[in-house]
């Protein structure tokens, strides 16, 4: 036992107190706009030591005295090396050079820069930055984050026009979306047509699909990660595009003695402006627009503040009847603390909410709901040495839920008023996450994030006799909500339940050799909210529910392999990523479910599991004049729902059955060719499996109508999904003198027109009372101009 | 509640989609139930002595040939309370009648039916329901500002939960329109639902002018009965969009006692119910 403790000191000490060594620590930064530059690589040239830079661009090594060629290397920068003196602490704050000639060349990474990525053990993770997103062809020529990311492979949605998107199989709620740390709530505009985030204020997304650094917790399927823009610091700049949808306008400008910079930037959607004119539409407002801010101000070299905000929104009012409005809100306070070369710590202060509202004139009702957060985090990064760096940290998220609140919107109305009870909750976490450098070759990333759920008080909450908010009907086999006896009313500082979880986080990587690579990893983590929709596409209508006396936490369990290769001078790279995951207490909805305007959400859910496992394929070409890659995804998600304590046989038959985003097979081929300095042009083509669906398998007369009988849930898919999109993008003559830089993006979506099925309903004809199968499609072929300029 | 919120995501969709068309798909084909369509209705104000009872079997999804009445089966309803027996008589063609049923609010009676050799059995409570206290048309109400619509109204009897079936014809029309309501968010209140029909472009007949004549029914039902109802309205208006719940096969009242697998489609149900004819003015 002595011995044990002695050797672990020793080895303690060797770690922590080996040679004399020094730091030096700083921020990359661009040269251009002064943006600090996140994921660029430094490192000390003959030696293997190195550094990413996190998130604000900060970066430390430690090293033995000596003298070093410091490299600081990023992808589509110049390389830039700087010898140095290493006999003290330092601080270096480097600025690093677009290159010119690749401008506009594409620049996506799956993690970090080339030199560094197949040696760190973060795997599963796509990264693309705005740029690179600008460049993808979108529909009606709007830029899209959210479709973006599904070129990429294991990233899908449900159809076009559907909110959100699917990850590894996941639903849409087992996202976790952060703009600027904080949490977003719903990613779309109009339904699901746009996403709510302004290209022009995003620096990069970063979207961890599995392998989830124990900094992040909360949802059980992955991470989204978005980054907005600094402003530029050196520079006043104003950019700004007009498309087919909407008009966008960034104004950006150095503050306080260039201390400091801010940006802020708008879109609005101007489609409503021209509706007045048009007949058929003259009643009908539908408009969305949003507003992203960001500030941040240099107190001293040692201490930054960052505030930034975002307030989106979307419009309908359709023929004086129907009125909706929701949209999300959220703000950021931040303070970047360096305590000294090794420890680097920020804390944030952040709000969010998600609201929306609908009134239906025709059934006099007005309807508000809303879900709102506060959360307030404490992480910090440190540098221990060359070998092992050590992230931990804090944070607490107090929910405030309003699952609904029912108006009458006049006198005459039949509404009664009606509330529903407002529910409060408290998430915590504590994360400790370490970077440990083993061997030469092997590095280890392994972290415990342990997390803790209250249901805090001040609600009634249902009893049921037996606790059974759902039984059997053994009868009529049919599920139904179960006897109620009595409320309990928990106190504001009671908790209604607690749940805790430990969440540990592991990653290997090998390096086989210079160019390739092996990883492997397995994440646990915990997901107490829960998005309550019991369609197969989410609406921006759909209430989220906490984890409390009957809904338990969801539970999942991912383990990964992936196989990195680069080649031809790192002109090529290969990743081949498989994965097994699986979810624990996913809850699903009885059939005839009814979830809006309840305060028993209880009665009509059952507690399941679902599980996903896949093989993604990613073959990219990084360099030259033709760019692009090629994404291949293999994959199967189910899910599978018994009866439990409510008896019966469950979901199904308590069979497997295919969860709306399994797709069999998923392809992306994206490509962009840059024939000069003024024309570029992108594509892309895509072809995925149908999405499961359920198909009648008979009818019968009732009520004078054709019925039709269903059987087992999604046992069939709608025809395969394939599109290809075209754009080119011109640059006219710049003269390099000039301040005004233009260009204009042509694009054509489904160029050959395929009438892909968002969906396929059965009806009966009401002339000849025949049955009919119907094809509802989206998107035709749509031509599309968008002009953006920059000033 | 569902449906309410579903009409504004499908507004929105129809205003910025685009095309639909029918299209050929192949369907799986189960095999044939029993389906009983055993609805003892009560209009206020008679005696409710004549009701029918239907039998039929159901058919491949894009079947046409419709020959698939039931002959030949025993059809039994039981007052639970007083014990009377209603034998109902076949009419071979698939129709099962009788001339002397009593209907008792909140009584409760069985339906038993026995074909092939199976025996089916159900149980239901007779419900009573509200008067229609008026019918209005008008412009303005209903989606379009520009249509008629037409309004029936009745008192939601307060401190109780009630539930109700609303059934609109058009005469001339082939088929019926069926919504369903309950008093979740207007208990104790008068009541209303609505009836208008679209516009089209190519065809002013299809919206309602003055002249037309609709039928209007308002049916008291059970809770049961409603969450059954409720998903077959659903699932007949938007089976398979993407924003109605997920399709499934909608379990009745039914059951097969000899063999529980082989359940029945339909339902027995026993609703008093108010109807009204309406002239458009």
């Amino acid at each position: 036992m002595k011995h044990i403790f002695l050797g672990l000191c020793l080895l303690f000490s060797t770690i922590l107190f080996a040679q004399e060594t020094f730091s030096i620590r700083g921020t990359i930064k661009d040269v251009k706009n002064g943006e600090t530059l996140l994921g660029a690589s430094v490192f000390l040239k003959g030696t293997t030591n190195g550094a990413v830079t996190n998130e604000y661009g900060f970066f430390s090594i430690t090293a033995p005295k000596g003298t070093y060629t410091l490299i600081i290397s990023y992808l589509g920068y110049e390389e830039m090396s700087q010898d140095i003196i290493l006999d003290t602490d330092q601080t270096l704050n480097i600025e690093i050079k677009e290159l010119s000639t690749q401008l506009d060349e594409i620049v996506i990474i799956a993690e970090e820069s080339e030199r560094m990525n197949i040696k760190k053990p973060q795997m599963s993770v796509s990264k693309l930055n705005a740029s690179t997103i600008k460049q993808i062809p979108a529909v009606l020529g709007e830029v899209d984050v959210i479709k973006s990311i599904q070129m990429l492979p294991g990233v899908t949605n449900n159809g076009e026009g559907t909110a959100g998107f699917n990850v590894r199989g996941g639903a849409a709620d087992q996202n976790l979306v952060l703009l600027d740390e904080a949490i977003i709530y719903n990613t779309s505009h109009f339904f699901g047509f746009f996403s709510v985030f302004n290209a022009d204020a995003i620096k990069d997304i970063k979207l961890y699909k599995g392998d989830i650094p124990a900094k992040f917790g909360g949802r059980v399927s992955s991470v989204l990660d978005v980054r907005q823009k600094d402003g530029n610091s050196k520079n006043f700049g104003l950019s700004g595009g007009i498309g087919l949808i909407s008009s966008r306008l960034t104004a950006e400008s150095p503050l306080f003695k260039d201390k400091g910079s801010f940006l802020i930037a708008g879109r609005t959607s101007y489609a409503h402006l021209f509706m007045p004119a048009i007949k058929d539409v003259k009643d009908d407002k539908i408009s969305f627009y949003d507003l992203n801010l960001k500030t941040n101000y240099e107190i001293n070299k040692n201490n930054r503040v960052y505030l930034s905000g975002y307030f989106g929104r979307d419009i309908f009012d359709i023929s004086k009847v129907v009125k909706n409005r929701y949209g999300n809100t959220s703000g950021n306070l931040r303070w970047n603390h360096v305590f000294n070369d090794k420890l680097f710590s920020n804390l944030s202060l952040i709000y969010s909410k998600y609201d929306y509202q609908v009134v239906l004139d025709f059934v006099k009702l007005d309807w508000i709901a809303d879900i709102k957060n506060y959360n307030l985090k404490y992480d910090f990064g440190y540098y221990v040495n060359n070998k092992l760096k050590l992230d931990f940290g804090l944070s607490g998220i107090l929910y405030n839920l309003n699952p609904g609140e029912v108006k009458p919107t006049s006198e005459s109305s039949p509404i009664n008023y009606l509330k529903l009870e407002q529910k409060r909750a408290f998430e915590s976490g504590l994360y400790v996450s370490a970077e440990h450098k083993l061997t030469d070759k092997l590095t280890a990333q392994y972290g415990l994030r342990y997390s803790r759920f209250s249901r805090l008080g001040g609600q009634n909450v249902m009893n049921y006799v037996g606790n059974q908010p759902v039984v059997y009907n053994n009868d009529l086999g049919i599920y139904e909500e179960g006897e109620e006896s009595g409320e309990t009313f928990y106190k504001k500082n009671e908790s209604i339940k607690t749940f805790n979880n430990f969440e540990p986080r592991l990653g290997l990587s090998y390096q086989l050799n210079q160019s390739s690579s092996i990883k492997a990893s397995y994440t646990k983590s915990s997901q107490y909210l829960h998005l309550l929709s019991n369609t197969s596409a989410v609406t921006p209508l759909d209430v989220w529910a906490p984890s409390g006396k009957y809904i338990k936490p969801q539970l999942s369990n991912q383990y990964a392999i992936g196989y990195y290769k680069n080649f031809n001078d790192n002109k090529y790279s290969l990743e081949v990523e498989t994965y097994y995951k699986t979810v624990k207490n996913r809850i699903d909805y009885v059939d005839g479910s009814d979830l809006i305007g309840t305060n028993t959400i209880e009665t009509e859910i059952l507690n399941g599991k679902a599980r996903a496992y896949g093989l993604e394929v990613l073959l990219r070409k990084n360099k030259g004049n033709f760019t692009g890659w090629l994404a291949y995804t293999l994959s199967k998600s189910e899910q599978k729902t018994l009866g439990g304590n409510a008896g019966g046989p469950g979901i199904n038959k308590g069979k497997w059955y295919n969860t709306p985003y399994d797709r069999t097979h998923d392809i992306s081929l994206t490509g962009i060719y840059k024939l000069n300095n003024k024309w570029s042009f992108s594509g892309n083509l895509v072809y995925q499996t149908g999405r499961p669906v359920t198909y009648p398998n008979g009818q019968y007369e009732y009520e004078g109508l054709s019925v039709a009988s269903y059987s087992g849930r999604n046992e069939d898919r709608l025809p395969d999904y394939h599109r290809l999109d075209i754009s080119a993008i011109y640059k006219p003559n710049r003269r390099p003198d000039k301040q005004w830089k233009g260009e204009w993006v042509f694009g054509l979506y489904n160029v050959y027109n395929r009438k892909n099925a968002a969906s396929v309903s059965f009806r009966q004809n009401d002339e000849s009372g025949k049955n009919e199968a119907l094809r509802t499609a989206i998107f035709g072929l749509i031509p599309s101009i968008t002009y953006n300029f920059k000033f | 509640m569902k449906t309410i919120i579903k009409i504004v995501v499908l507004f929105t969709l129809v205003l910025v989609s685009s095309c639909e068309d029918v299209i050929d798909v192949n369907v799986p084909t189960a095999n044939p139930r029993l389906v009983i369509e055993a609805s003892l209705d009560w209009e206020k104000g008679t005696a409710g002595n004549n009701q029918t009872i239907k039998l039929s079997t159901s058919t491949p999804y894009f079947d046409t040939t419709v020959n698939n009445e039931v002959t030949g089966a025993l059809v039994k309803v039981t007052n639970a309370i007083t014990n009377d027996e209603y034998n109902f008589i076949d009419q071979n063609d698939g129709t099962y009648t009788i001339t002397n049923f009593v209907p008792i609010i909140n009584d409760s009676y069985v339906l038993e039916v026995i074909y092939n050799g199976e025996t089916y059995t159900a149980t239901e409570t007779l419900k009573s329901v509200s008067e229609i206290n008026r019918v209005e048309q008008s412009i303005e109400g209903g989606f379009d500002d520009e249509v008629l619509d037409v309004s029936i109204f009745w008192d939601d009897p307060a401190g109780q939960e009630n539930y109700y079936l609303i059934k609109f014809k058009e005469q001339g029309d082939l088929l019926p329109i069926l919504e369903d309501q309950s008093d979740e968010f207007s208990n104790g209140n008068e009541m209303d639902d609505f009836f208008e029909k679209d516009r089209e472009d190519d065809d002013d007949q299809n919206e309602f002018n003055p002249g037309d004549v609709v039928d209007i029914s308002l049916y008291g039902i059970s809770e049961r009965y409603y969450n059954y109802i409720r998903l077959l309205i659903e699932q007949y208006d938007s089976g398979g969009d993407p924003f109605s719940s997920n399709s499934a096969e909608i379990r009745g009242n039914c059951i097969n006692t000899t063999n529980a697998q082989n359940y029945a489609f339909g339902y027995f149900r026993l609703s008093e119910f108010d109807t009204v004819n309406y002239i458009f003015e």
